[in-house]
């Protein structure tokens, strides 16, 4: 061994000492390791002053640093021992907004894990051309049912309009797709005209130049949820030619997001002149009104009376799309604002801070209460959100009216109640520590109430304050009150 | 009377030790033979049960002994009440650890 070494090992060891320094709890580690390292010192001084320096002295050096890390787990185990428990935790602000937090948070994951949630939030920013209608037979009991079929629409076409501007249809079926030589499968495929995605006002992504697009290749939409899904999200793939059915169609772009507002769930549309749409099969009809015909749109419905070639009479029913559903962040603020409206008479807003003597908390004090408060009622107000949407749009289709009212039902009821119960919580909270108060103790009777006070006495385990709430409210004593308690009463508390 | 804790063997070494004169970690290691990852553990345990206490070297005596300041332990009234109790159950500690006046004699 060399004198060059000595450092190395000196180095290695204090090492291994700052390593097992990270065991020790925090508030004891720099003491702990100024005592290693002073013994270490001593014993290699008394190591190297018994014989000269040798792997032997080293190899016994580095055991004494090894019992380190023993000692450094006892000091870990005591402190494990004697951590505060939960219940010296209890009633604490910490602990409150704890819990509020992991509520948030629950909420929060659920709208980013539940899939009908997600879809519901897309919705609300997307956009529909003002004046945007479906159209279905009034005979067909359900709107996810096609019930149209493309002459109706040839003939809509061929006659002179005072109320729409456009027609498009489409119908759904399930077709085969070949993405590569090896790659393909079934998808939902839309065969609309051409015009639908420019009626309604949905705008493309990745749209392919229009000088492409107008080849005579069929152009394909695809959703997005099958670009990313099954075409890893490829940008390259539009203007591609995929083999649709048996013919080639050519990606002109890609629909962003969950869009799609009309019934049939599908993966991708395939644009075609209405000449091409054959006529067998029922589907949809999406029309566009001009200012008279949206002048005819009532309540978000339209009737439409139609005539044949036999003058036979026809009846449907046009649907607005463009008549936005409340997005869930509407509903929302008006749940939160009828909660606002309602608390008053269902709880007192008066935050009762009335004083026995003329003591009261410094202002820093009072605008840390009050900053309390705010805090629980903003959490209150997002777990709220979150929850109204996760529990609203979990499981039931998007855009149905159902999920609108249970939204606001659950946003109002937990925004109402929860935000009573932090008006209740905030006044049995010590205005010094913000503690809750506890150990509710029943002070005087009743029937002397002209003599002293009756009610419930409690107190704050930090020494702070007593809360005396009357029994009774009389014109000398209707609210709580609180007493400061002065340095006289640290002997109880003490220990 | 308070009922005297039961000390083991190795802690009543550690115990006699302190009182021999050996006060800080490392004389206690050398005297008894137990290694590091042993002493101090039950050390620290001593000092929890308030059998020892420990203070720390003044910085000016070890700055003219040009070294660190060492931490010195020293046994508590209830330590020297344990010693007294365990001598009596390990009659050979004092012969294998004796006091700083044993050994001048």
């Amino acid at each position: 061994m060399t004198p060059h070494s000595e450092p190395l090992f000196h180095a290695i060891d204090r090492g291994l000492l700052c390593c097992a320094s990270y065991l020790v709890p925090e508030r004891q580690r720099a003491e702990w390791r100024l005592e290693w390292e002073s013994e270490l010192w001593h014993a290699r001084r008394s190591n190297g002053a018994s014989c000269a320096a040798s792997w032997q002295t080293e190899r016994e050096i580095a055991g004494f640093c090894f019992g380190a890390f023993q000692d450094a787990a006892c000091l870990r185990r005591f402190w494990w021992q004697n951590r505060p428990r939960f219940g010296a935790l209890q009633g604490s602000p910490a602990i409150c907004i704890f819990w509020l937090g992991c509520l948030l948070l629950l909420g929060y994951a659920g709208s980013l894990l539940l899939p009908g949630v997600r879809v519901e939030q897309n919705f609300s920013s997307a956009q529909v051309r003002p004046g945007t209608i479906l159209i279905q037979d009034e005979g067909a009991k359900n709107s996810s049912v096609p019930s149209m079929v493309i002459d109706q629409v040839r003939i809509w076409e061929r006659s002179r309009q005072r109320y729409a501007d456009g027609f498009a249809f489409y119908r759904v079926a399930r077709e085969t797709v070949e993405l590569g030589p090896h790659a393909g499968g079934t998808w939902q495929i839309a065969r609309a005209s051409s015009n639908l995605f420019t009626l309604a006002g949905w705008p493309l992504h990745y749209m392919v130049p229009k000088e492409q697009a107008r080849s005579d290749v069929p152009r394909l939409v695809l959703s997005e949820r099958v670009w990313r899904q099954q075409l890893g999200a490829n940008p390259e793939v539009v203007g591609t030619v995929l083999l649709v059915g048996s013919r080639p169609a050519r990606v002109v772009g890609i629909a962003p997001g969950d869009a799609w507002r009309l019934p049939g769930n599908s993966d991708a549309w395939l644009l075609e002149s209405d000449s091409e749409i054959n006529s067998g099969g029922r589907g949809y009809v999406v029309a566009h009104l001009t200012r008279i015909g949206r002048s005819e749109v009532w309540g978000g419905l339209v009737r439409i009376t139609s005539f044949d070639s036999r003058r036979t009479e026809h009846d449907f029913l046009g649907k607005s799309l463009d008549e936005q559903m409340p997005g869930p962040a509407n509903i929302y603020w008006f749940g939160i604002f009828l909660a606002f409206l309602a608390l008053p008479a269902i709880v007192s807003v008066s935050l009762a801070e009335y004083s026995f003597s003329s003591h009261k908390p410094s202002w820093m004090r009072r605008a840390v209460r009050l900053g309390f408060l705010g805090l629980k009622i903003i959490l209150i107000m997002l777990i709220a959100y979150f929850s109204s949407v996760d529990l609203a749009y979990w499981h039931f289709p998007v855009f149905s009216p159902d999920g609108v009212y249970i939204q606001l039902v659950i946003s109002l009821t937990i925004c109402l109640f929860g935000m009573r119960w932090a008006l209740l919580d905030q006044r049995q909270r010590c205005p010094v520590c913000l503690r809750r108060v506890t150990h509710p103790a029943q002070v005087g009777l009743v029937s002397r109430m002209f003599l002293a006070w009756s009610g419930t006495e409690l107190i704050c385990a930090g020494g702070h304050t007593l809360l005396h709430v009357p029994g009774l409210p009389t014109s000398w004593f209707s609210t709580q009150r609180w007493m400061f308690l002065d340095s006289s009463w640290d002997f109880l508390f003490a220990g | 009377m308070a009922s005297v804790a039961k000390l083991s063997h190795t802690a009543a070494m550690i115990l006699q030790a302190i009182d021999a004169g050996l006060i800080y970690g490392f004389s206690i290691m050398e005297m008894t033979g137990l290694p590091s990852g042993t002493v101090y553990p039950a050390m620290r345990r001593l000092e929890r049960d308030k059998l020892i206490c420990s203070r720390w070297e003044r910085q000016s005596i070890a700055d003219a002994d040009q070294r660190p300041p060492r931490k010195y332990y020293k046994l508590t009234t209830t330590g020297a009440e344990a010693l007294k109790a365990s001598r009596n159950r390990y009659p050979l500690l004092e012969r294998m650890i004796p006091t700083v006046e044993e050994k001048s004699l």
